[in-house]
C-alpha cells in the first residue's frame, strides 16, 4: 500500500504542477495581464508547437544546432584529451600550461565572437569554432587533473603487466581519468549548447537560435511560433542532458558513484 | 642457526644459476634535497630457480622499496639487480608482481576475465588462446566462472585470487609478492598460502614474497631474508629445512618450526 | 582509501543530478590535493634548510606559472608587428587603441551600464536562486512537484529567451536585468538545493542535541555545510550572467560593451573591435578571479580542510 501510494504521488505531483503552470499561463494571457505581443496564450503556443513539429524548417534548425554542438564538442574533446594527457605526463609542462589554461578558461568565449564572425562569416565553421573554443578549456583542465590523479598502484600494475604505449593509454589512463572527464564533458556540453544558440542569435548561423529571432522579426502573429521554438530549445537541452546521463551511466557503471547510485535506488524503495 | 649467505636449502632446491641476483643494493630518496632519505642501505642476496624466498623486516624497513627495485619499477641508487643474468632496466616480461592492495591493482572498469587477459593481449596472444588461458588460471587459483563479473563484485580473498591469476596468466619465471595476504581474514590467508605453494609446485615458478608475519614466512619459504630496521641491511639469511611438503597444522606445530620462530623473533625484536 | 580515489569519487559522484555544474570544482579541488600531498613528509618541524627549499620551490613554481603567458604575449607582439591582415592588427596598435579609447577616451562609459545590469541581474538572480533552493529543500512536496519544470528551465539555453524577453519587457534596462537574473537563478538554485540535501544528517542531530535555535542551525549548520556547493553554483551563475549581458547588448541595445564591440565590427573598425575584445576579456577574467578570491576568503576553512591552497579553478 505504502509503496503504491509513494509511486502514485511521485508521478502525480509533477503532473499536477505542470497542469497548474500551464493553466496559470493561460490565465495570465487570456485575462489580459500580458498582451499577445508580449506573451501569447498557452493554447496558441502549444498549437504553434504542434504545427512547427510537422515542418521541415524546425527540424533542419534543430539539426543545424545539433550539428554545431556535436562537431564543436567532439573537436574540443579530442584536442583536450590529446593535449591534456600530454601535459599531465610532464610536471614542468603542466605547471607552465596551467596558468595559460586557467586564463583562457576565465575569458568569456563570447568576447571573441565578433572576431570569429568577421573571419568565418555566418557559417557552421563559425559556430563550431566558438563551441570548440568555449568547451576546450574546462575540458582540458579536467583531463589534466584526471590523468594526474591516477592511482600510483594502477600505474605500477600496468607497468608490471607489460601493458604499455597506446594500449596503456586506452585501457588504463583513459578509464582512470574518466570520472574527471565525465564531469568536464557535462559542463562542456551545457556551455556548448548555449554557445551554439549564441552563434545563431548573434552570428546568424542556421539553427534554432536564428529561427527564434526570425520568428520574432516576423511580427506579432508569429509570436506563438517563437515561444514554441524556445520550448523546443529547452527540450533539446533535456534530450542532450538525458542522453549524456544515460551514456555516462553505461560507460561508468563500474565506478563507485554509479554502483552507490544503484544501491541507493534499491535502498530508497 | 648459522648465516648461510649464498648457500641454498639443502635438498629442497636444485642448485643452479640464480634467477635473481641482488648485490650491494642501496636506495636513497630525494637525493640532494633537504628531505633526502635513505630507505635501503646495503642489501645482497640471490634467489635460484624454483626457490621460495621470503623477505621479513620491521615496518618501514624498506621492504616495498626493495621489491620495487627488484621488479624494475624504480632504479637503485647504488648496486645492481640482475634478472636471469641481465641487469634490469625496465620491468622484464617474464616477471610477475602481486601488490598488497588488490582493491587498487585490479582495474574496476574491466571484468575479471578482461583483467586476466590484459597482459596476454599486451603479449600478442590470440583471442582463442586467451580465453583458454583465462579459464585455466581461474581453475588453477580455485575460482569458478567469475570471468564475466567485475572485481568489485567479489570478496577480498577472491579478488586477491584474481590478481594472482592475472599474474600467472603469462607464466612468469619469477613471482614477486608484496604482503599479498595482509588484508584478508585469517582463514582466507591460510587458503591463499597453500594455494601459492601449490602453484609454485605445479608451475615450477620462483617466488619472492614480502611479509610482516614471521610464521607465514617460515611456513612458505626455503630461505628467509631478514632485514634490519630502516635504513635496512640484511641481518641474516635463514635457511628453512622443512622440506617441500607443508601442512598448516602439522608444520606450524613442529619442533623445527618453533625453533625457527624463536630464532627469527630474536632477530627482528629490538635488542 | 587514498586521496586519489576520493578525488575521482567526488568528480563522478554527481551522476545525473541536474545541479552537477558544480562538480568540476570538487573534482579539480581534489586533484590539486593529490598533487600537493604527493611527497610524504616525514618531518613536521621545518628546519632552516627545509624552509629555504620551500621558498625555492615556490619561486620555481611562480616562474613556471609565469613564463608561458609572458612568452605568448611577447610572441604575439612580435609576430603581429608587421601584420597586414585586416583581421589581425599588430598588438601594439590594439593596445594603443585600448589606451586611446578606454583609458583616455570615453569608451569606458560603455562599461557602466554593462556592469550595472550585470550586478543587478547576477545578485538578484543569485538571491532568488539561493532562497528558492532553500525553499525547495525545506518543502519536499514542492520540490517533487516543480522538479521537471525547474530542470527544464535549467537546461534551457538561456540566450534563446532573449527574443521573448524583448517582447515581454521591451528594449530597456528591465529586460537586460531580467534576462541576466533569469539565467543566474537556476545554477544557483540547483546547487543550493544539492548542497543542502548533501549535509550529513549527523550534523543536524548534533545541532538538535545541543539545543540550537532554528536560526542558529541555519547559520551554524546549513549555510556552512552547503556553502562550498552554493559557491560553485554562484560561479556558474556568474559565467552565464556574463554571456547573457554581452548577448543582449549585441542583439538589442545601444550601449554597453557588447554593443560597442559588435558595432565596431559591423562598421569594420577592426582595431576598435579588438580593443573592445581585449577589455571584455580582461573584465571577464577579473570578475572570475575576483569571485574566486572572495570565495577563498569566505570558504578558507573548507579549502584548508582539504589541503587545497593553490586551487584557482
Ligand atoms: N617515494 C618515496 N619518497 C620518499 N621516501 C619514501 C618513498 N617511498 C618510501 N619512502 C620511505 O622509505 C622508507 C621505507 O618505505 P617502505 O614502504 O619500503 O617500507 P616497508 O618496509 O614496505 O613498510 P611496511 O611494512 O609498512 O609496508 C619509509 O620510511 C618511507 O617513508
Ligand atoms: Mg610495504
Amino acid at each position: 500500500m505504502q509503496v503504491f501510494a509513494t509511486y502514485t504521488r511521485a508521478a502525480v505531483v509533477p503532473l499536477v504542477t505542470l497542469a497548474l503552470v500551464l493553466a496559470s499561463w493561460q490565465a495570465v494571457t487570456v485575462s489580459g495581464l500580458f498582451r499577445p505581443d508580449q506573451f501569447p496564450t498557452m493554447t496558441a503556443t502549444l498549437q504553434a508547437l504542434g504545427t512547427a513539429l510537422g515542418t521541415e524548417a524546425l527540424w533542419s534548425a534543430v539539426g543545424a544546432t545539433l550539428q554545431g554542438w556535436a562537431i564543436g564538442l567532439l573537436l574540443a574533446t579530442v584536442l583536450a584529451v590529446v593535449i591534456g594527457s600530454a601535459l599531465a605526463a610532464n610536471d614542468v609542462a603542466f605547471r607552465s600550461a596551467a596558468s595559460v589554461i586557467e586564463l583562457f578558461k576565465a575569458i568569456p568565449a563570447i568576447a571573441i565572437l565578433p572576431l570569429v564572425i568577421l573571419v568565418l562569416g555566418s557559417t557552421l565553421d563559425m559556430k563550431v569554432f566558438l563551441v570548440a573554443f568555449g568547451a576546450f578549456w574546462p575540458l582540458v583542465i579536467q583531463v589534466v587533473y584526471g590523468v594526474r590523479s591516477i592511482d600510483p598502484t594502477v600505474r605500477d600494475t600496468a607497468r608490471v603487466l607489460g601493458v604499455g604505449g597506446v594500449r596503456r593509454f586506452l585501457t588504463v589512463t583513459i578509464p582512470s581519468a574518466s570520472p574527471y572527464m565525465a564531469t568536464g564533458l557535462r559542463i562542456a556540453s551545457a556551455s556548448a549548447l548555449i554557445l551554439s544558440v549564441v552563434a545563431e542569435l548573434v552570428g546568424g548561423a542556421e539553427g534554432i537560435g536564428r529561427a527564434i529571432l526570425f520568428a520574432r522579426n516576423a511580427g506579432v502573429t508569429s509570436y506563438p511560433t517563437m515561444y514554441a521554438y524556445i520550448l523546443v530549445s529547452g527540450l533539446l537541452g533535456i534530450v542532450l542532458t538525458g542522453a549524456f546521463f544515460l551514456v555516462e551511466k553505461r560507460a561508468m557503471h563500474w565506478h563507485e558513484s554509479q554502483r552507490n547510485a544503484k544501491d541507493n535506488e534499491l535502498g530508497a524503495r | 642457526m648459522t648465516q648461510t649467505l649464498g648457500a641454498h636449502a639443502a635438498g629442497a632446491t636444485p642448485a643452479g644459476p640464480p634467477v635473481l641476483d641482488v648485490a650491494g643494493l642501496r636506495k636513497v630518496f630525494n637525493v640532494g634535497r633537504p628531505d633526502e632519505r635513505m630507505a635501503i642501505d646495503d642489501v645482497t642476496f640471490d634467489v635460484v630457480k624454483g626457490e621460495f624466498v621470503c623477505i621479513v623486516g620491521p615496518s618501514g624497513a624498506g621492504k616495498t622499496t626493495l621489491l620495487r627495485c627488484i621488479s624494475g619499477l624504480s632504479a637503485p641508487t647504488r648496486g645492481t639487480v640482475q634478472f636471469e643474468g641481465t641487469a634490469l632496466t625496465e620491468v622484464p616480461d617474464q616477471l610477475g608482481v602481486v601488490f598488497q592492495d588488490y582493491g587498487r591493482s585490479l582495474f574496476p572498469w574491466f571484468t575479471n576475465g578482461s583483467n586476466i587477459a590484459l597482459p596476454l593481449k599486451a603479449r600478442g596472444v590470440g583471442r582463442e588462446e586467451r580465453t583458454k588461458r583465462v579459464n585455466e588460471v581461474l581453475t588453477e587459483v580455485g575460482l569458478g566462472h567469475v570471468e564475466k563479473q567485475y572485481p568489485w563484485q567479489l570478496s577480498g580473498g577472491m579478488q586477491q585470487r584474481v590478481a594472482i591469476a592475472r599474474t600467472l596468466s603469462y607464466k612468469p619465471d619469477l613471482l614477486l609478492m608484496d604482503e599479498p595476504f595482509a588484508s584478508v581474514d585469517a582463514q582466507t590467508r591460510f587458503d591463499l598460502e597453500d594455494l601459492i605453494l601449490e602453484v609454485r609446485e605445479e608451475a615450477g615458478i620462483t617466488v619472492v614474497l614480502v611479509t610482516h608475519d614471521i610464521d607465514e614466512a617460515i611456513y612458505l619459504s626455503d630461505r628467509i631474508v631478514v632485514l634490519s630496521g630502516s635504513p635496512s641491511k640484511v641481518r641474516e639469511i635463514v635457511t628453512v629445512p622443512l622440506g617441500r611438503d607443508r601442512d598448516q597444522v602439522a608444520t606450524r606445530s613442529s619442533e623445527e618450526f618453533l625453533e625457527l620462530r624463536r630464532h627469527l623473533l630474536s632477530l627482528v625484536m629490538p635488542h | 582509501m587514498t586521496t586519489a580515489t576520493t578525488g575521482s569519487t567526488a568528480a563522478g559522484r554527481d551522476g545525473g543530478s541536474p545541479g552537477s555544474a558544480s562538480a568540476g570544482g570538487a573534482g579539480v579541488g581534489d586533484a590539486v590535493a593529490v598533487a600537493v600531498t604527493d611527497v610524504p613528509s616525514t618531518q613536521v618541524t621545518a628546519t632552516p634548510g627545509r624552509r629555504a627549499a620551500g621558498r625555492r620551490n615556490r619561486g620555481r613554481n611562480l616562474l613556471l606559472a609565469l613564463w608561458l603567458p609572458v612568452v605568448l604575449l611577447v610572441g604575439w607582439w612580435f609576430l603581429s608587428a608587421n601584420s597586414t591582415s585586416p583581421y589581425f592588427p599588430p598588438l601594439q596598435v590594439i593596445l594603443q587603441s585600448v589606451w586611446d579609447e578606454w583609458v583616455i577616451g570615453d569608451a569606458k562609459t560603455q562599461l557602466w551600464p554593462s556592469l550595472r545590469h550585470l550586478a543587478l541581474g547576477f545578485i538578484g538572480g543569485s538571491l532568488l536562486g539561493v532562497l528558492g533552493g532553500a525553499l525547495l529543500w525545506r518543502l519536499p512536496v514542492l520540490r517533487k512537484g516543480t522538479n521537471p519544470i525547474v530542470y527544464f528551465l535549467y537546461v534551457l539555453p538561456a540566450p534563446a529567451l532573449l527574443p521573448a524577453m524583448i517582447a515581454l519587457f521591451g528594449l530597456g534596462e528591465a529586460r537586460q536585468v531580467a534576462l541576466i537574473a533569469f539565467g543566474a537563478t537556476w545554477p544557483a538554485l540547483l546547487n543550493t538545493l544539492d548542497g543542502m540535501r548533501g549535509i550529513d544528517q549527523v550534523k543536524f542531530d548534533t545541532a538538535r542535541a545541543m539545543k540550537f535555535s532554528s536560526l542558529r542551525t541555519v547559520t551554524a549548520v546549513v549555510l556552512p555545510g552547503a556553502s562550498p556547493q552554493i559557491a560553485a553554483g554562484l560561479r556558474a551563475s556568474l559565467q552565464v550572467s556574463i554571456i547573457l549581458m554581452v548577448v543582449s547588448e549585441m542583439i538589442a541595445a545601444s550601449e554597453g560593451i557588447g554593443y560597442f564591440i559588435l558595432y565596431a565590427q559591423t562598421v569594420f573598425a577592426i582595431v576598435t573591435m579588438w580593443s573592445g575584445i581585449v577589455v571584455l576579456s580582461v573584465l571577464g577574467t577579473l570578475l572570475n578571479y575576483l569571485f574566486v578570491f572572495a570565495e577563498h576568503r569566505l570558504l578558507g576553512w573548507y579549502h584548508g580542510s582539504r589541503a587545497v591552497g593553490t586551487d584557482k579553478a
